[in-house]
């Protein structure tokens, strides 16, 4: 019998102002005791209702509205908050998806410990302060850090400290939410290293839930594509690489491209879910889907076993035999057959040739701090040297902490360097950065324009997209009046928010986290830059949207002349777009080139370790 | 530790600064406050005399001597708790006045805050724990509907009610028939003059806290620590106190320490109303008749227990929340 058996399950939110949402829509899934299974699916997709209906931590406005939730034999999804004691943290135990704050912030990690660990186990005293230094050597930190307050560590120690603390009392089954989402690439590769290898040694059953696909498929014994609330696929991992059978599973393997290849080609899923308050008829992919035959806009798929997995798809079922209605749709494909990306090596090599609009010489810059009355310094950057070109993209990589926000504050402006100049080389003349002041520093704001990760805080949240895109269009151009709004308007067109009359009077909320990331951009582009900075501005973003603002700056680049410094710590997308690459660790360049030369034949370790920590699930498919 | 000592250097600069303003400000003024004084004597009508205003002058030690000499010999005043002389209660000093004042406001204010304090939290704290509950719903409606009245309205309903009506407390005064000190009697007649003025800050005082408690907890209570130490299932009562109210208890305790500054200017009305013999009627009357040096010395006072009041507030953050102390160092 399975350690978990979910059947029909069925989820509601039902907020007051807005319409009921069945956000989980009667969903089954079984776990066996040890094993690691892995759900994925787009953001909004319910992955995280699921996790907290089965950790029975559902808050209002949402309610299990139907199904059961099997733990070991026992329906835990009607017990009562007393009831479920029994089976929490000594049964089930759990990660977060933004255990950053999931920490009690004013207690120290030490006590956060003692708590679960006194509360379900007979340990007191010294015991329990050995269990802990047990559990900290478990997850590879120092136990001198037990007595910390979480503000104290960085954000990947405490993720490991959330993981140290969900095996505190040893569970049987553990939910992890997007434990790894938002660190740096080097630091998830390491933290999930440690999640696979105790997996194995302690034998605990896990839900993994992510949206990032690499991770997953890399991990998990058996993987569940969640699309709109409902299972879309079911397959062992190993299988579904082989064979996806959902379009929608396809178009999620399509973004993994290979970054060594000569040209890289990415598809992607185009459009957005449906909105869950207004589910459409029959199946809730189709107006996605390149697969797509008649009858899937009418009739829902069923849930149907095919080979050794399971699928909703009217066109998967026909072509494995399970569904006998004799339509004709030809033999499974492999390949999502919607947009791609492409990014070929002789692209590059012809943007490198572009004029050079930034010459960044010999910088460094040094932080001091006062420390009693020690001065300590850092070498935030020293000595860098690249130049970026205009027309081209150039990736600014490294782990975080190797001095890439600091280099791209003083290319800004907004930082000077200690030593060594900046020098732009803009329409009217080259001038050294450090040195321009008053008007000619403001032109030159206006000039670079920057993009950040978070879409979610760069915009105003009460302010329309309309009066967002106006203020820089006021300041910088003195637009007034109907051209204001035809600018607006044209922008809003060119970053793919169209028509833009039907955005620009929509505020940030009502938008999805890729519209949001392009309204930013948007914003970039009222002044017209010559040089757009962009600090990750895609790791917060689903895989299809990513594409879509991938597409939007390469389309920049092309159209409009403007250099893109990208700055990430994620090679595979730098490929994806840049045509150089700048690998920087702690405060050097350790080694730059054109990105298919950097990624082949990497010279430097630190260039390696981000390579190597680039998950690869198509390595382990072929093998 | 560092922290800690920042603060204090802080507020040590700031309190030099509000003295030293508190100096400077009165000299910056036009008129001469032995001719003032005397008028103020005399009534407002009389013609002054000369030797009078000479003698004033004599009697209330005018400045003499350089900006500097003046200055210092000020802080030697000050220091020795020296304000100057009332106009009002002439000969008593200013000192003196505010002395007598200052124990019946704060020990009627101390107590009422207190106890509001710890009503306001523990009402708004559970509030949100049984968020939408009957009493919930009960507690905000109440505390939404009494946060709209105004104190002094508040006040003569109570003088109408209770004093009037059924006679039970006196309506005026700090005290009457007996002999201040410490003895039965007096206490007894203290404390029943005191319950009138302290029933109606009671029932004002403890509205903030209970709403923003209820706000902080019920916000907290979203956060994703708590809903881990559910899933850790912890008791009920260790999560609601521990993780819940400990963190939402922050934001009120720097209040508090606030509020405690601002007790004076919050009872001018209250003390009014009543008569009550404090520091805010006292206020109120130094306004009225413009008795300079009193109102100088309360406002003093008040800007040196707002400065320490700021003060106490930034230690406790920074014993409670650990995250103050690394930020601000
Ligand atoms: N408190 C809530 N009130 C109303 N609707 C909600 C609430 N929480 C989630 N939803 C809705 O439920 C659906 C599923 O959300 P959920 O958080 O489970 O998605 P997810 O797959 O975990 O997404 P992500 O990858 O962004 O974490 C979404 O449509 C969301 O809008
Ligand atoms: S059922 Fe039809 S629309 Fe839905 S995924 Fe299958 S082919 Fe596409
Ligand atoms: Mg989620």
């Amino acid at each position: 019998m399975a350690l978990l058996d979910v059947r029909d399950l069925s989820i509601r939110y039902e907020p007051k102002q807005r319409p009921a949402v069945d956000a989980v829509d009667q969903l089954s899934f079984s776990i066996d005791e040890g094993e690691f299974v892995g759900l994925i699916g787009e953001s909004g997709s319910g992955k995280t209702t699921v996790g907290m209906a089965v950790l029975r931590l559902l808050q209002r406005p949402g309610r299990i509205s139907g199904g059961s939730i099997t733990f070991d034999g026992t329906d835990i999804a009607h017990l009562s908050q007393d009831e479920l004691r029994k089976y929490r943290w000594r049964e089930i135990s759990t990660v977060f998806q933004s255990s950053m704050n999931a920490l009690n912030p004013v207690t120290r990690v030490e006590a956060q410990f003692a708590d679960v660990i006194q509360c379900h186990t007979q340990l007191r005293g010294g015991e329990v302060t050995e269990r802990i230094r047990t559990l900290f050597d478990m997850v590879l930190i120092d136990p001198k850090f037990m007595t910390a307050f979480p503000h104290e560590l960085s954000g990947g120690m405490r993720q490991r400290i959330n993981l140290a603390l969900a095996l505190a009392i040893g569970p049987r089954f553990v939910v992890l939410d997007e434990p790894t989402t938002g660190l740096d690439v080097v630091v998830q590769h390491s933290i999930l290293e440690n999640v696979r290898r105790l997996q194995a040694e302690l034998g605990f059953a896990v839900l993994f839930i992510s949206h990032d696909l690499g991770t997953v498929l890399d991990l998990s014994d058996r993987t569940m594509v969640m699309y709109a609330g409902k299972l879309a696929e079911e397959q062992a991992t190993r299988q579904l690489l082989r064979d996806p059978l959902h379009p929608y599973t396809k178009g999620l393997l399509g973004s993994y491209g290979d970054p060594r290849a000569e040209t890289v080609r990415i598809t992607y899923v185009p459009g957005r879910p449906p909105d869950l308050a207004h589910r459409p008829d029959g199946c809730a992919f189709a107006a996605r889907c390149p697969e797509r035959i008649d009858r899937c806009a009418e009739i829902e798929p069923a849930r149907t076993e095919a080979g050794e997995g399971l699928v909703a798809c009217h066109v998967a079922a026909i072509q494995r035999g399970a569904d006998g209605s004799g339509i004709e749709v030809g033999p499974p494909i492999r390949t999502f057959a919607g947009p791609q990306f492409v990014k070929s090596a002789a692209a590059s090599a012809e943007a490198a040739r572009g004029l050079p609009l930034v010459t960044v010489d010999d910088v460094s810059k040094t932080y001091v701090r006062r420390q009693g009355l020690r001065a300590v310094r850092t070498e935030a950057v020293s000595g860098a040297n690249f130049v970026l070109h205009r027309g081209g993209v150039t990736a600014l990589v490294g782990q975080s902490g190797s001095g890439k926000s600091t280099l791209a504050r003083m290319i800004t402006g907004v930082d000077a360097p200690t030593a060594g100049r900046i020098t732009f080389h803009g329409s009217d003349g080259d001038q050294v950065v450090a040195r321009m002041r008053g008007r000619r520093l403001r032109s030159y704001r206006g000039s670079v324009q920057m993009v950040f990760q978070d879409p979610y805080s760069a915009l105003n949240p009460t302010k329309t997209l309309g009066a967002t895109l106006a203020r820089p269009l006021i300041n910088f151009q003195q637009l007034h009046g109907s051209k204001l709004r035809e600018r607006v308007i044209e922008l809003l067109e060119t970053v793919a928010l169209s028509p833009g009359e039907r955005f620009v009077n929509r505020y940030p909320h009502e938008l999805s986290g890729g519209q949001r990331q392009r309204v930013v951009i948007a914003r970039a582009l009222a002044v017209e830059p010559e040089l757009i900075v962009a600090d990750e501005p895609i790791s917060s973003l689903d895989v299809s949207i990513r594409a879509e603002v991938l597409e939007l700056f390469d389309k920049l680049v092309h159209e409009r002349n403007v250099g893109i410094l990208y700055i990430t710590h994620d090679l595979l997308s730098a490929r994806m777009l840049c045509d150089e690459v700048v690998v920087l660790n702690e405060g050097k360049v350790v080694e730059q080139g054109p990105a298919l030369d950097v990624i082949r034949s990497p010279q430097d370790d630190c260039t390696r370790l981000l390579l190597d920590a680039i998950p690869n699930p198509f390595a382990a498919a072929r093998s | 530790m560092r922290y800690f000592a920042r603060k204090i250097g802080f507020f040590v600069l700031t309190l030099w600064a509000v003295v030293t303003l508190n100096f400077l400000i009165p000299r910056l003024q036009p008129g001469d406050p032995a001719e003032l004084m005397v008028q103020n004597l005399a009534g407002k009508n009389a013609q002054l005399n000369r030797a009078q205003v000479e003698a004033m002058r004599d009697l209330l030690g005018a400045p003499s001597g350089s900006l500097f000499s003046q200055y210092w010999s000020y802080l030697g005043q000050l220091a020795h708790g020296d304000l100057g002389i009332s106009y009002t209660y002439f000969p008593y000093t200013v000192a003196e006045v505010i002395g007598k004042a200052f124990w019946w406001t704060v020990i009627l204010v101390g107590a009422v805050q207190l106890l509001s304090f710890a009503i306001g939290i523990l009402l708004g704290a559970f509030a949100a724990w049984r968020r939408n509950s009957r009493f919930d719903t009960s507690v905000t409606v109440i505390s939404t509907f009494v946060g709209t009245l105004q104190p002094f309205w508040i006040a003569l309903l109570l003088i109408y009610g209770l004093g009037y009506g059924l006679g039970w407390f006196p309506t005026a005064g700090g005290y009457e028939a007996s002999t201040p000190g410490f003895n039965g009697a007096f206490l007894y007649d203290a404390l029943s003059h005191a319950f009138l003025p302290a029933l109606t800050l009671m029932i004002v005082t403890p509205i903030g806290w209970i709403l923003g408690m209820r706000n902080t907890m019920i916000m907290n209570l979203g956060e994703d620590y708590i809903r881990l130490a559910r899933a850790k299932g912890l008791p009920d009562r260790m999560i609601a106190l521990r993780y819940a109210a400990r963190n939402a208890l922050l934001p009120s305790v720097a209040g508090f320490a606030l509020a405690l500054g601002g007790i004076l200017g919050g009872t001018i009305l209250v003390e009014s109303v009543f008569d009550y013999p404090g520091l805010g009627r006292l206020m109120g009357e130094a306004v009225g008749i413009k008795d300079y040096p009193l109102l100088q010395g309360l406002m003093l006072l008040t800007a040196v227990a707002t400065l320490v009041a700021n003060l106490i507030a930034d230690l406790l953050y920074g014993v409670l929340d650990p995250r103050a102390r690394r930020a601000a160092a």
